[in-house]
């Protein structure tokens, strides 16, 4: 982040816990002004209860809490400009559409015309105009999730928390909102902090994502960083889709090569920390695997699974003990059965070390 | 939208939706089934239209008219309103001037009482119970089952300690007396059905109005509460049921004055010298029953309605 710009969000040292249970570890982050701001991880490692400490529903046991730069650890939840869409979606059950989309501004003491001007063109804004007077639990679940959204947008927010707002709808509208999302943060411009223990969905909607271990950030970056250059087996697993292929290895005598179950690898680069005899885990992405050309040093392995999933096939082969995942397009895979020897090939330059102690990348 | 709403379902009596209608057979079995069990109100309402020697007549009389012919003279009585007049006034010595009876008073004491003490019970229990499922003490859930203790001894056993209470502090046979008893008397089972009601709501919804701006007092009023609607009505009307009918506090505790019905009845109907005035028990009865009968039925919707179910995924 560039020196001087105040972010919209700072969390420093943040700790909450619920009786024995650690739900935040000394969380750190910030979240530049108009960002689209990802906390991405699998459930219970603590993003509900971030979400929930920056609207201000939780009070963290210590650390400190910036809005705008002004210090919000303690204060109430009114006046943080902060709005916030459920999981569950918690619509009011017995209000209307138009109450449920009314209710933040009647809160705020909004005039009756200047309500009902803004209900509309939020509604029209949402697609909900035909829906307004209807109760929530006669819409579908398209509808209920955007009349949460249509609810957080109304009061003009300057930071909108949306926490797993996707997980409870189907593939296909989950596909369409995540469009409408984005299309939604160009619009407003607000600061969005958006929860997801879907890959997919932090990829493909995160300017940056930090990602989540057990109440912590163990990875800050954007996509491209996560994905490049993960600073763990953690990161490395959870980012890119198929996952990673790990294999045990070992550093060999000369600190340079690597000793794998399919063979000694030599990147370019050495990496400085690493000791001779270590243990180490070698990643490498399915992605970056291919069917050896003639002339290249090839690994010999045997065609052990197909998953065609359209455009791209998932083939699994087995090299020694090991099945390793690639990806190849159609083409190169319609000619392909399940048995069949193939010759593979990767670049040892690609590969990912990490030691296997602690996971921590091998630099 | 293209069904349309009978005049029935509007009163509540809706079928959910997306279930099949039992078949003639099952609904008949079904009806002589309930027949069998509503009798004795059936008994009772025909009796009150009955003079006293042909209310025990055997075989009884069923019908009020011959149906043209078609039914046996024996089983036809001849219908009249006079035990309900009598009800409300009627000359107690034979040949003797008509007086009043009392019984609109009572009448009035008994809708007064029931419903004033339940209807503060709903509101100490609703607060408590909101209180109890969202800011439970320390440990575990003791106390509530200890607050529903006070319900578990029979009210013969502890009747006389607060026989000798409400006399040591004055509250015998007056209307705040009997309606704290009443009061005290439904807050368990308030508490109970409303703290369950309440556990059923879900936080997030709450939570959002928070952050929406709501105070916790109108998270409450606004949020909570109409939520809950079906829960209120549903406890208001089981209290009154219990209270409306209950009889041995009422005839220890309440004075000429404050007498309900339960309690009038059973003076009313020891005729002097002839007997019990069966036609004017029935009578009695019958309108006992209407109150809490108009009440149970215009509460019916919220009773069957599950207005909260439904709108939050899980």
């Amino acid at each position: 982040m560039a020196e001087g710009i105040k972010p919209a969000v700072r969390l420093s040292g943040i700790a909450k816990s619920y009786g024995k249970v650690r739900a935040l570890e000394n969380l750190s982050f910030d979240v530049a002004a108009g960002r689209f701001f990802v906390l991405f991880g699998p459930s219970s490692v603590g993003k509900t209860t971030t979400l929930r400490t920056i609207a201000g529903l939780v009070r963290p046991d210590s650390g400190r809490l910036e809005i705008d730069g002004r210090d919000f650890t303690n204060e109430p939840i009114a006046g943080r400009g902060v709005s916030m869409v459920f999981q569950s979606f918690a619509l009011y059950p017995h209000l209307t559409v138009f109450e449920n989309l009314a209710y933040p501004l009647r809160e705020e003491k909004v005039a009756s015309a200047e309500i009902t001007r803004r209900v509309n063109e939020t509604a029209a804004m949402l697609k909900l105009s035909q829906r307004l007077d209807r109760k929530p639990n006669t819409l579908s679940g398209g509808e209920q999730q955007r009349v949460a959204l249509g609810r957080s947008l109304v009061r003009q927010p300057k930071i909108l928390l949306l926490d797993e707002p996707l997980t409870n709808l189907d593939a296909k509208l989950r596909h369409d909102m995540r469009a409408e999302l984005k299309r939604l943060h160009r619009q407003f411009g607000m600061t969005i902090v958006y929860a997801t223990p879907d890959e997919l969905e932090a990829l493909s909607m995160g300017e940056e994502i930090a990602v989540m271990r057990d109440g912590m950030v163990v990875q800050r970056g954007t996509p491209e960083e996560l994905y490049e250059r993960p600073v763990n087996t953690y990161v490395a697993g959870k980012i890119g889709s198929p996952h990673m292929n790990m294999l045990q290895a070992k550093v060999g005598k000369d600190a340079r090569t690597f000793e794998t179950p399919l063979g000694k690898m030599s990147p370019k680069v050495p990496r400085k920390t690493a000791a001779a005899g270590e243990a180490a885990i070698i990643g490498i992405r399915p992605s970056d695997i291919r069917l050896a050309a003639k002339g290249e040093k090839a690994i010999a392995s045997k065609i052990h699974l197909l998953e065609p999933l359209g455009d791209i096939t998932i083939v699994s082969v087995e090299a020694g003990k090991e099945v390793l995942r690639m990806v190849l397009p159609e083409a190169r895979a319609t000619a392909i059965k399940v048995g069949d020897p193939a010759n593979i090939y990767f670049d040892p330059n690609d590969i990912h070390i990490f030691r296997a102690a602690s996971g921590q990348v091998m630099t | 939208m293209a069904t349309s709403t009978t005049i029935w379902e509007k009163l509540g009596f809706r079928k959910a939706s997306g279930v099949t209608e039992a078949g003639w057979g099952q609904t008949l079995l079904a009806g002589l089934v309930s027949l069998i069990y509503f009798l004795p109100v059936l008994l009772i309402i025909i009796t009150s239209f009955k003079v006293q020697n042909e209310a025990m007549s055997v075989p009884p009389k069923f019908f009020p008219t011959s149906f043209f012919g078609l039914i046996p003279d024996v089983y036809v009585f001849s219908p009249t309103l006079e035990n309900f007049t009598s009800v409300f006034s009627r000359a107690f010595v034979t040949g003797g001037a008509v007086e009043s009876t009392g019984f609109d008073r009572f009448f009035f004491n008994s809708m007064f009482i029931a419903g004033s003490s339940v209807l503060l019970a709903l509101v100490i229990g609703t607060l408590a119970a909101y209180g109890f499922s969202r800011y439970p003490l320390k440990g575990n859930d003791t106390y509530l089952f200890i607050i529903l203790t006070t319900r578990m001894l029979p009210a013969i056993v502890v009747i006389i300690p607060i026989i000798l209470m409400f006399r040591i502090a004055g509250l015998s046979g007056s209307y705040p007396g009997i309606i704290l008893l009443y009061t005290a008397f439904n807050l368990p089972f308030t508490i109970w059905m409303m703290k369950s009601f309440f556990d059923e709501l879900s936080l997030d919804v709450e939570d959002a109005a928070r952050i929406d701006g709501s105070s916790e007092l109108r998270v409450f009023f606004k949020i909570c509460l109409p939520q809950v609607v079906a829960g209120l009505a549903a406890t208001f009307v089981f209290g009154l049921i219990l209270t409306w009918n209950e009889f041995l506090f009422a005839l220890l505790l309440t004075g000429i004055d404050t007498r309900t019905v339960p309690v009038a009845m059973n003076q009313a109907v020891a005729g002097g010298g002839i007997g019990v005035l069966w036609g004017l028990l029935a009578a009695i009865e019958t309108l006992f029953l209407i109150p809490v009968f108009l009440v149970t039925f215009f509460l019916q919707n919220h009773l069957l309605r599950g207005v909260t179910f439904g709108t939050v995924k899980r």
